[in-house]
């Protein structure tokens, strides 16, 4: 998934794209703010990050030339934060708006729900690892043709885990991912949900997948 | 004003014209003029006298009464000058004329400062808005590197928003302006989406929330109550204590619903409890922390005022603390 970010404050643009690129998306930025409207539309890109305050045109003029050629999804970056500002970059067709200082989960999260409404027949994701591998769409893992299905909570986490294998995860990272979709679990729940999962995997025959590090969190 | 007190206020008039008329009689008897001819004078002099008085009182009689009434029976005293016209004597229309031109005197006075008020405003605005920017630059580099002491700076850089964030309410809750909208919102969401916002904070203060299973309406502005639950939310997450949790709750009584945020930190004291809300104000728990400012729930209870909102709070100390923030079901009281 290409993501184009339309930012002019440098340093926010570089910072987004490599947060961005760590979480995997392929990142493009447009610099040249004259023709800004034109590049965005040449690049091609999956979703549009736009920031308001942009040198030249302001965002709002900027999504709504761009939604005259395109129906790219596009999430508004601002800090301006009212139901008006909001209002006004919905009705100029933008997906969704995020208020500046994002907090990344939510970001993240956001980014993930408008490419998923958009995209929907691309999005049936199979992610794997050391032969293991996981339908993101059926919430089935699959080892040496054996099946087992997970509950939401454990899709979450492995989802995780997996996007980020060979990372090692925190338990508070894995919490706040689980969170973001109105899980409030806490750390006991959060044990127990591991464990399962573990217990689920070498039911398949699946052991030390998913490794414990004491006192830093988990990876696989 | 009453007729004796008129006369208590013409004294001086009323016994030089007695006194004249007294001269006239006395003047009249030494030249040697007939009796009734001296009556005659007399009663004629203080006929005179009073019908003068008596016109002239019945004259400013209205003006005054309805001045004096005005007085005491407006809300807006400021607006007196629009209630009396100019009687017709001299005294009456240089006093209405001295009221109106003070009254604009002051509105010009007002609007001065209310611009200045405005403008400081707009750049508060305008300025935290410059801010987000370096903030939410700082955030994604603390996201992007690793480290304890980015952590740390992370951290930092957390509390410097919510104080930005508190200096734009601030401002925005003293504004005449009306820059809220009112929508239709789920309650449940608004709840939802703020506990998502902090998160980070909760999770890392090992506080546990539960959302309880309702699905409210609500009509309000879904930015002022997201602040709004954000302060009691890091209220909690601030004076906690062990096996901290939040619980959010809500109930419909009559034609209102109530949002109840509960807590088991360490509470209010009851002489402290009924005193949060006002601006500044720490109490002991303040003293104890050394973190309050004494603003959150001030702002939180004028911002809540200005959504037509009530919001309570009741605490044992040691125990819970709970706060109610009650919507007025329908849209009724968008009027106001």
């Amino acid at each position: 998934m290409r993501i184009a970010i339309i930012e002019d404050d440098e340093k926010m643009r570089h910072e987004l794209s490599v947060f961005l690129q760590k979480y995997g998306y392929e990142v493009c930025t447009l610099e040249n703010f004259e023709i800004v409207i034109e590049e965005a539309l040449n690049k091609n890109p999956d979703l549009i990050l736009l920031d308001i305050n942009l040198p030249l045109f302001d965002g709002y003029y900027v999504c709504r030339e761009i939604r005259k050629h395109s129906s790219v999804p596009i999430i508004i970056l601002t800090s301006r934060n009212t139901e008006m500002d909001e209002l006004m970059g919905m009705n100029l067709g933008a997906d969704d708006f995020v208020s500046k200082p994002y907090n990344m989960q939510i970001l993240l999260a956001r980014i993930e729900s408008v490419l998923k409404r958009t995209y929907k027949a691309d999005f049936a994701q199979k992610l794997s690892h050391n032969g293991v591998s996981f339908d993101l769409s059926k919430g089935i893992v699959e080892f040496s043709g054996k099946y087992i299905e997970l509950t939401k909570n454990e899709m979450k986490i492995l989802h995780l885990l997996m996007k980020n294998s060979g990372k090692i995860i925190s338990r508070d990272e894995i919490m706040n991912a689980l969170w973001q979709s109105d899980e409030f679990i806490d750390d006991n729940t959060l044990t127990v949900n591991i464990n399962r999962l573990r217990k689920k995997l070498e039911g398949i025959g699946v052991y030390d997948f998913l490794i414990t590090k004491r006192g830093q969190g988990y990876m696989v | 004003m009453s007729f004796v007190e008129y006369l208590k206020e013409k004294a001086l008039y009323f016994f030089i014209g007695i006194l004249c008329a007294v001269f006239v009689v006395i003047l009249l008897i030494f030249t040697g003029s007939n009796l009734y001819a001296v009556a005659y004078s007399f009663t004629l002099i203080f006929i005179g006298i009073a019908v003068c008085v008596s016109v002239d009182y019945l004259k400013r009689k209205d003006f005054y009464k309805n001045l004096l009434f005005c007085m005491r029976a407006m809300d807006k005293l400021y607006l007196l000058s629009e209630m009396v016209s100019p009687p017709g004597f001299y005294e009456g229309n240089v006093l209405c004329e001295a009221l109106k031109l003070s009254n604009k005197a002051m509105n010009d006075q007002i609007a001065f400062y209310k611009n200045s008020m405005e403008e400081y405003r707009e750049y508060i605005e305008s300025w935290v808005h410059e801010i987000k920017t370096p903030i939410a630059s700082g955030m994604l580099i603390v996201e992007n590197n690793q480290g304890n002491a980015i952590k740390s700076i992370g951290e930092e850089l957390e509390k410097i928003d919510a104080f930005v964030e508190q200096a734009l309410f601030y401002s925005r809750s003293s504004s005449v302006e009306k820059d809220y909208i009112i929508k239709e919102q789920s309650l449940r969401g608004l709840v939802l989406s703020a506990v998502r916002r902090n998160s980070k904070a909760l999770i890392q203060n090992k506080v546990f929330v539960e959302v309880e299973d309702f699905d409210f309406t609500v009509h309000t502005d879904s930015k002022w109550i997201d602040f709004i639950l954000n302060q009691i939310i890091s209220n909690s997450i601030k004076y906690k204590s062990e096996n901290s949790k939040i619980k959010f709750s809500a109930q419909k009584s009559g034609t209102n619903i109530s949002l109840f945020i509960e807590d088991n930190g360490i509470g209010i004291s009851q002489k402290d409890v009924g005193r949060v809300f006002e601006k500044g104000f720490t109490g002991e728990n303040g003293r104890k922390f050394k973190k309050s400012t004494g603003i959150g729930l001030y702002l939180c209870k004028k911002l809540c005022d200005k959504l037509g909102l009530s919001i309570s709070i009741s605490s044992e100390e040691n125990k819970w603390t709970q706060v109610e923030i009650v919507f007025p079901k329908g849209g009724t009281h968008l009027l106001s």
